[in-house]
């Protein structure tokens, strides 16, 4: 420590305006960049929805009935993600469960896998002729259909379990950001370890259970690989239909257009949920908590993980592992497709890079607008998200390679594509890991007169480290599977992953297409894997 | 204040070490970049990979010309090139069926092309002006389980499947194979909307089962969900290579019969290719016996030139071809559309 000399104090600089020309060029530049990238393909899909007038084969009844299904899946899927999740990431962070950081890193696993190979999984196992009903029919000698995945439960129920990892990879971010010496005083005065956690941990959990809770809603409303491998009429479906079969763009803009209004209306209902009560840690502290002994619960505990864990990741890599057959058949695909695997890890490690970047400069920049700028801002990327793959590659073939001819045609528009989609992602970790900072700490810094890129880069970056590499992990791994965008926007002979699974799928070639699903589950999950080791280490 | 200096240092030392790693990762992948594209033949390929790509390779091999492949699906590489039709990047463009050749033609995205070997292909396979031409073909077929249907009682025309015996044993894919839409679009074109109109009721009422795709079909039927499924020819052979018991049936072919309908996978030049001359010379080069052994041999598909082995398949010109032209499919679509999914949504 320094002697001390006379105290002075800075003029506290309001955090609602950014002062300076430095900040508030920046704001400007993020605020059109952004607005750049996201709105040229909505504000295509609002003119050729217009240019459509009428549904064409769509009724309104049928379009009513489409809301109703899409959105029953949504919330559906969103619940049981929920309850997935939230015990699994208590466990995981605050109890000394066995195996803990095995089971972290696992639990991310599930977003590695595809919606669509898991639900090819499942109908392997669970379909009318599949497994579980043969194997029981000749059990109990009496040829039946014991249980059915087709259909709107089945979807429920495969959505869920590839989406609760958004909502774990959050809360658990966030329960280890949280200063546990809350926690620790209330168990100290004798509540219970389930008053605590729902007295104090669960309120204090809310920002990131809601930006979770939204990426595996928006998740199910926009994904059209599970849904219709499992047979439930979906909004993407049905674009799928007027795109494919009634070859008919404006039918499928004016659906899409649909799909992303309510996507709106999702957002407000967020942000006002979000307004109403908010929690910050005291200090900034990210001291680890001391883990509380689950004593005789332990093996339970540890039962349910394992279950959790079966569930969305044995059972699926399982079935997977049986297609591929010999070892020998494997190495074989991998040295003649080992390129693809290069393709994949450039195109999502540059869209996570700039998602991680982006992301931390917007949640600050949101922050220090006025509310509404600021909601402006991240409400745009979040629509990002909602807009069908399909529908916004086609919508970026015809932007990109009219005005920005030399972008289209190389892997800048498959970026491009990956940061419309995935952007938020970034945005709603960081800002709910903002959230959970006490304003009061910023507001020091700032009155000793810290400029707020200081403030950014030696407060608030050390802070929300953590959740920093979440959101790359979690926009890396959204890139590595993405396959609707890439299927269109792909140079010619620049093929991905899933692009490679999915050529593999149609041509009825299982043994390739689990060697490539194989391959791109682990290429996805190994920088996570990475990430949890480094962060084991005290290196990041 | 010291220690707030050291830690800060250290931050930033590990940031720089990190975005070296980063840097130098990316700088290793980006040879993975795809190499400057001007004189290569670019083909946009709706048709599988495992049929396509051996015939470019093939071709590759016999002209130096270098190719650059895109596959993807039939309908989706379809609005690709109407995307794009201000500055195109395709030269050629492969589609698993004819009725959308006609839908690009009419719209001016294809590029006539006629030659001795185009001509050489049957009238009813390739466009009238030029614009495609079919390069192999695939019937529409009944398939069936053989464990549950004794061959004796396989129905020899699909206009039995309305008998109630066949309740709840069908299965068709729905209207997102285009090949699906094209056989109840030549059903409307020669027996007319009302009969098939009654056709399709009979069919619904025996609860026919409308799947996603073809795929799902004669798996479903292999694997015994479904005893009879209405689908192309190539799946029975899929079938039998993955060890299911099926059985095949060319349906309607007594003389003067409704026939099956035959639908050509085609292939034209994009208007405004950047390299016409390399796509000619690879669309002969498709339809030479070389070529068409190949491609056919690949996935049990009917050459459409005279004189090649069609191996297992057996010769196109043993089937009784329904009478549609690609002009009647193309013209008769919408309308076909409206019926199916006014009988039910799922179509």
């Amino acid at each position: 420590m320094t002697q001390a000399g006379p105290l002075t104090l800075a003029p506290a600089t309001p955090l609602a305006s950014a002062s300076g020309w430095l900040p508030r060029i920046g704001t400007l530049a993020l605020l059109v960049g952004m607005g750049l990238l996201v709105l040229p393909p909505l504000l295509y899909l609002a003119a050729a929805a217009v240019k459509a007038g009428e549904l064409g084969a769509v009724t309104i009844v049928s379009l009513v009935g489409l809301a109703f299904t899409t959105l029953s899946l949504a919330t559906l899927a969103t619940i049981w993600a929920m309850l997935l999740a939230l015990p699994l990431a208590w466990l995981v962070i605050r109890t000394d469960l066995p195996f803990r950081t095995l089971c972290r890193w696992l639990a991310v696993i599930p977003l590695a896998i595809p919606s669509y190979i898991g639900a090819m999984s499942y109908i392997a196992l669970l379909g009318p002729v599949g497994s579980v009903n043969t194997w029981l029919s000749a059990l109990l000698g009496t040829p039946q259909q014991w249980v059915n995945i087709y259909g709107f439960w089945g979807g429920v129920f495969v959505l869920g379990l590839f989406t609760y990892p958004y909502i774990f990879l959050l809360v658990s971010a966030a329960l280890e950001a949280t200063n546990p010496a809350v926690e620790e005083t209330a168990r100290s005065l004798g509540d219970s370890p389930l008053g605590v956690f729902r007295r104090v941990t669960l309120p204090m959990l809310r920002p990131s259970m809601l930006a979770g809770g939204l990426l595996a809603f928006l998740y199910a409303l926009s994904d059209f690989g599970s849904p219709s491998l499992l047979r439930v009429q979906v909004f993407t479906t049905a674009i799928y239909h007027q795109l494919n079969t009634r070859f008919d763009q404006a039918a499928a803009a004016m659906l899409s257009f649909v799909l992303v209004l309510i996507t709106i209306a999702v957002l407000i209902g967020q942000h006002m949920l979000l307004r109403r009560r908010s929690y910050v840690t005291i200090t900034g502290t990210a001291r680890v908590a001391r883990p509380l002994h689950l004593g005789r619960w332990r093996w339970p505990a540890a039962l349910l993980a394992g279950m959790v864990l079966s569930l969305s990741v044995f059972i699926p890599l399982g079935v997977l592992l049986a297609q591929t057959g010999s070892l020998g058949h494997f190495l074989e695909v991998v040295r003649e497709q080992g390129d693809y695997i290069k393709n994949s890890l450039l195109i999502a490690g540059l869209a996570a890079t700039l998602a991680a970047i982006l992301g931390l400069l917007i949640a600050f920049t949101a922050r220090h607008t006025p509310p509404r700028t600021g909601a402006l801002l991240s409400g745009t990327i979040q629509i990002g998200y909602a807009i069908p793959g399909t529908v916004l590659g086609l919508s970026l073939i015809l932007l990109y390679n009219t005005y920005i001819p030399w972008l289209y045609g190389t892997v800048g528009v498959l970026v491009v594509a990956y940061l419309i989609r995935f952007l938020t992602q970034s945005v709603q970790g960081v800002d709910a890991a903002l959230t959970g900072i006490n304003p009061h700490l910023e507001e020091a810094a700032r009155s000793l007169a810290a400029s707020p890129w200081r403030v950014l880069r030696r407060v608030l970056a050390p802070l929300v480290r953590p959740t920093l590499f979440a959101v790359w992990a979690l926009v890396f791994i959204s890139a590595m599977k993405e396959l609707d965008a890439t299927l269109l926007l792909r140079p010619a002979g620049f093929d991905t992953l899933p692009v490679r699974v999915y050529i593999h799928t149609v041509e009825a070639e299982y043994a390739r297409a689990a060697v490539m699903a194989l391959l791109l589950i682990a290429f996805t999950a190994l920088p996570w894997m990475v990430v949890t080791r480094l962060r084991e280490k005290k290196l990041v | 204040m010291n220690f707030q200096l050291r830690l800060g240092v250290n931050f930033n030392f590990r940031m720089t070490v990190l975005a070296g790693v980063l840097l130098a990762g990316v700088a290793g992948l980006l040879p993975a970049l795809p190499a400057d594209a001007a004189d290569r033949l670019v083909i946009y390929s709706g048709r599988k990979e495992k049929a396509i790509k051996p015939v470019v390779d093939a071709f590759t091999k016999q002209t130096g010309v270098l190719v650059d492949l895109k596959v993807g699906k039939t309908s989706g590489l379809a609005n690709e090139i109407r995307m794009e039709k201000a500055r195109p990047r395709g030269d050629l463009y492969i589609s698993t069926e004819s009725g959308i050749m006609e839908i690009l033609s009419k719209e001016g995205l294809l590029e006539p092309y006629q030659s001795a070997a185009t001509k050489a292909v049957p009238e009813d396979f390739r466009s009238a002006t030029g614009t495609w031409t079919g390069i192999s073909g695939r019937a529409r077929i009944t398939l069936y389980n053989a464990n549950l249907v004794p061959e004796k009682a396989a129905p020899r025309s699909i206009f039995e499947l309305t008998n109630p015996r066949w309740k709840g044993k069908l299965a068709i894919a729905g209207t997102r194979e285009r090949t699906t839409l094209a056989w109840a679009t030549a059903l409307v074109a020669l027996k007319g909307e009302a009969f098939t109109r009654d056709f399709l009721k009979g069919l619904h009422a025996n609860d026919l089962k409308i799947l996603t795709d073809n795929t799902e079909v004669w798996q479903g039927v292999g694997r015994g969900e479904f005893a009879i499924g209405l689908t192309n020819s190539p799946n029975y052979y899929l079938a039998r290579q993955n060890n299911l018991p099926v059985g095949v049936v060319y349906p309607d072919q007594d003389a003067g019969g409704f026939g099956t309908p035959v639908n050509p996978n085609a292939v034209a030049v994009i208007k405004g290719a950047a390299n016409p001359e390399a796509a000619h010379k690879f669309i002969d080069f498709l339809l030479s016996a070389e070529g068409q052994r190949i491609l056919v041999t690949q996935d049990y598909e009917f050459p459409l030139i005279a004189n090649v082995d069609s191996s297992e398949v057996p010769p196109l010109k043993s089937i009784q071809r329904t009478a549609v032209t690609a002009q009647q499919l193309a013209d008769l679509e919408e309308a076909t559309l409206k019926l199916l999914t006014s009988l039910n949504p799922n179509w």
